[in-house]
C-alpha cells in the first residue's frame, strides 16, 4: 500500500483530503500546521508521495528536505484552488511531478498519483543524465586543452599528441582525462 | 474562474498526456535557451544606446512585485502606497506570498515581475542549488540589518544567553539542539550557520537545522521545543512579547550593515524590460529614502502592520524600526545599526562583494560542490549599470567601488578580493 503524506496549514482541507485518500485505500500520514512536525514526519513515515498546497508556507520546509537529501527524495504533488495555467507551469518548472486542482474527484486521484510517481522518476533520470553529460563535456574540454598544450610544447602534430596521450593512459592504466589533467598541471601554459 | 473545480483532466493534461514528453521538453528548453542567448548578445549595447536616445518609456506599466510579510518588505509597499511608482510611469502591485519557494516559482514563470527576496535565494537559483536553475538578476539591495537570532526561554534557564554560553551548553550537555532558519540558501540560514561556527559549533554536526516559515517560528518554538531560530523582524520582537524566547544576537552584531533582502527578478525579465526595471529601482529608491527619514518611520510601521501586509500589531514593528531594542533578557539599548533602507544610498548599491559572499558560504556549507567563478556570477546577477543609471537620475550617491570591506563577528575581514581563498579558509565547514 502506498503511503501518502498531506502537508497543509488549513486543518479543514487537510481533513477532507485525508478522508478522500483513506477511502481510496492509501495509508495517509497527515501533518497540519507545523513545519517541525512535517520534517519529522517525512523521516518517520517515508511517504511515497507528498501532497502540499501551492499556497502553503510549508513548501519552504519541503524545499529544505529536498536539499538536505540532495535530490528530492519523493514526488511532491501540489494542489490549489487556483487553476491558472501559470501556476501549473510554475509547478512543472520547479520539478513538481503533478498538479491537482482543489475539489478532488476521487476517481481521478489514483491515476494522477500514479503519473506523478512515473514523472518523478523520469525527472530524476533526466537530472542524472544532465549531470553525466556535463561531466563528459568537461572531460572532453580538458583532453582537448591538454592536447593543445602538448602540441605547443613538443612540437607535435595533433594526431601525434593525441596518440601520445592515449599511449600514456594505456601503459599507466589511467583514464585519458587523468593524463590530460596531469599534463595541464605539469606543463606550464 | 472559468473551469469547474473538479475538471482535473484538463488541468493535468499538459503535464501528463503529451505524446512524447521528453521531446517536448527538449524543444521547449532549446527554445528558451536560444532566446536568452540571443538577447545576451544584443542587450547591453543596444540597451544603453536606446536609453541614450531618450526612448526610456517603461515597456510595461503594471508591475507585480512579490513580498513576504516581514518588516523589510516596507520599501516595496511604500513605493506603491505613497505613489512613488507613478512618478516613474509604472504602477506597482504588491503581491503577498506564502513561501519563498512560491516566490521563486513565480519569478521563474513570470507570474511575478520582481520580488522582495532573500539575497541568498537569488544566488541559489542562479547556481541551481536544490531546485530549478535560471539566470537571475538583483536590481538593488532593499535593506541592511534588522534580523536576529532568538533562543528559547528553556535555554536561558540553562544559562545559554549568547553565542559563547550557548556553545558551552551544547558541548557540556550534547543532545539534538534544533535551530530553524527560513530557506536553505537564504540569508537567515547563513547568519545562523556563521554565528554558530564563530563560537566553535558545527551547525550540521552538533545541531539540527530545519526550515520554518517566518510566521510559524513562534508557534513552533512554543510547542515543539525548538531551541532557537534566525528570522527577520518583527518575529524576534514578537517572541519576546509572547514570552517564548529572547534575542541572543542581532544580525547587525554578526555583520554590521550586512546585505539582507534584495529586489530580485530574472535576467530574462531585465533584458526584456530594462526601462521598467530602471523605473522600478527609482520608485523603490524613493520609498527607501522616505523610510529612512526617521520622522516618517512610525507612519510606515502603521501602514505595513495592516492585515494585507505584515499583519501584526504596530508595537512589535515600530520599536526596532527606531533602533529601540530590548533583548528580553534585561538588556535595553538604542542600536545605531537598526534596519536601514537607504543610508544615503549605501544600502541599495548592489555590491559585487555582497553577492559573492553568499556563494562563498554556499560553498562553505556544501550547497555548492565546487568554487564557481565568483566574480563572473556576481557581475551577471547584480545589475550595477541599471542601478547606477537609476541612482544618478535621482542624485543618489553611488559608491566608487563595487567591493566593500567588512569585519564580521569572528574578526575575519571580507573584502571580495579573493573569494576562493575566503570560501575555503573556514575551520568549520561542511
Amino acid at each position: 500500500m502506498l503511503t501518502v503524506m498531506i502537508a497543509d496549514h488549513d486543518a479543514a482541507r487537510a481533513a477532507q483530503l485525508e478522508q478522500t485518500f483513506t477511502e481510496l485505500g492509501y495509508a495517509v500520514a497527515s501533518v497540519v500546521d507545523s513545519a517541525f512536525a512535517l520534517a519529522a514526519a517525512v523521516t518517520t513515515h517515508a511517504p511515497d508521495i507528498i501532497i502540499v498546497g501551492t499556497d502553503s508556507p510549508d513548501r519552504d520546509t519541503l524545499e529544505h528536505l529536498c536539499l538536505a537529501t540532495r535530490d528530492c527524495p519523493r514526488p511532491v504533488v501540489m494542489f490549489t484552488q487556483d487553476d491558472a495555467s501559470e501556476s501549473i507551469r510554475a509547478a512543472l518548472k520547479a520539478g513538481v511531478s503533478a498538479y491537482v486542482v482543489d475539489g478532488l474527484d476521487a476517481e481521478r486521484i489514483r491515476p494522477i498519483l500514479e503519473v506523478a510517481r512515473i514523472r518523478f522518476e523520469e525527472h530524476q533520470l533526466l537530472l542524472l543524465n544532465a549531470a553525466e553529460n556535463l561531466r563528459k563535456a568537461e572531460e572532453r574540454r580538458l583532453i582537448d586543452q591538454a592536447k593543445q598544450r602538448l602540441m605547443a610544447h613538443q612540437g607535435l602534430s595533433e594526431d601525434a599528441a593525441y596518440h601520445a596521450m592515449r599511449r600514456t593512459a594505456m601503459s599507466d592504466n589511467r583514464r585519458l582525462v587523468e593524463v590530460a589533467e596531469a599534463i595541464l598541471k605539469h606543463l606550464p601554459a | 474562474m472559468s473551469k469547474q473545480p473538479n475538471d482535473v483532466t484538463s488541468d493535468v493534461s499538459p503535464i501528463i498526456s503529451a505524446d512524447n514528453p521528453r521531446r517536448d521538453f527538449l524543444k521547449k528548453t532549446t527554445g528558451i535557451l536560444g532566446g536568452a542567448a540571443l538577447m545576451n548578445l544584443v542587450a547591453p549595447g543596444v540597451r544603453s544606446a536606446a536609453w541614450a536616445a531618450g526612448s526610456d518609456a517603461p515597456e510595461k506599466t503594471e508591475v507585480k512585485v512579490g513580498f513576504i510579510p516581514l518588516t523589510d518588505c516596507a520599501s516595496v509597499v511604500i513605493a506603491s502606497v505613497m505613489g512613488f511608482d507613478k512618478k516613474y510611469g509604472i504602477k506597482i502591485t504588491p503581491s503577498k506570498e506564502a513561501s519563498w519557494a512560491g516566490v521563486r516559482d513565480k519569478l521563474i514563470n513570470g507570474e511575478l515581475d520582481a520580488s522582495h527576496v532573500l539575497y541568498g535565494l537569488i544566488y541559489g537559483v542562479q547556481m541551481g542549488i536544490g531546485g530549478p536553475k535560471k539566470d537571475m538578476a538583483n536590481l538593488m539591495t532593499i535593506n541592511n540589518n534588522g534580523q536576529a537570532i532568538s533562543l528559547s526561554n528553556q535555554l536561558k534557564a540553562k544559562g545559554a544567553v549568547d553565542g559563547a554560553s550557548l556553545a558551552r551548553l551544547i558541548k557540556a550537555e550534547p543532545r539534538e539542539y534544533t535551530f530553524a532558519q527560513t530557506f536553505p540558501t537564504g540569508t537567515h540560514a547563513m547568519w545562523l550557520y556563521y554565528w554558530l561556527a564563530a563560537y566553535g559549533v558545527d551547525p550540521f554536526k552538533e545541531t539540527k537545522v530545519i526550515t520554518v516559515p517566518p510566521p510559524q517560528m513562534i508557534a513552533n518554538m512554543r510547542v515543539d521545543n525548538m531551541d532557537g531560530f534566525c528570522v527577520g523582524e518583527p518575529w524576534n520582537a514578537r517572541a519576546i512579547l509572547d514570552n517564548v524566547g529572547f534575542t541572543a544576537v542581532t544580525s547587525q552584531a554578526i555583520w554590521k550593515d550586512h546585505p539582507e533582502k534584495i529586489l530580485g527578478t530574472t535576467a530574462e525579465w531585465v533584458q526584456k524590460n530594462p526601462n521598467t526595471a530602471r523605473a522600478l529601482i527609482m520608485a523603490v529608491l524613493d520609498a527607501s529614502r522616505y523610510i529612512d527619514t526617521m520622522s516618517n518611520r512610525t507612519a510606515v510601521s502603521k501602514i505595513i502592520a495592516a492585515k494585507s501586509y505584515v499583519n501584526t500589531d504596530v508595537a512589535s514593528i515600530d520599536g526596532r524600526m527606531h533602533g529601540v531594542y530590548d533583548n528580553g533578557n534585561g538588556r535595553k539599548w538604542t542600536d545605531a545599526n537598526y534596519m536601514k533602507f537607504y543610508n544615503n544610498g549605501l544600502v541599495n548599491y548592489p555590491y559585487l562583494s555582497d553577492g559573492m559572499w553568499f556563494m562563498t558560504q554556499h560553498k562553505r556549507w556544501g550547497l555548492l560542490k565546487s568554487d564557481p567563478d565568483y566574480l563572473a556570477e556576481a557581475k551577471k546577477i547584480n545589475q550595477i549599470q541599471l542601478y547606477t543609471e537609476a541612482a544618478t537620475q535621482l542624485k543618489v550617491p553611488v559608491p566608487k567601488s563595487p567591493m566593500r570591506s567588512s569585519k564580521l563577528i569572528d574578526g575575519v575581514v571580507w573584502d571580495g578580493k579573493d573569494p576562493v581563498k575566503y570560501a575555503n579558509s573556514f575551520k568549520i565547514h561542511a
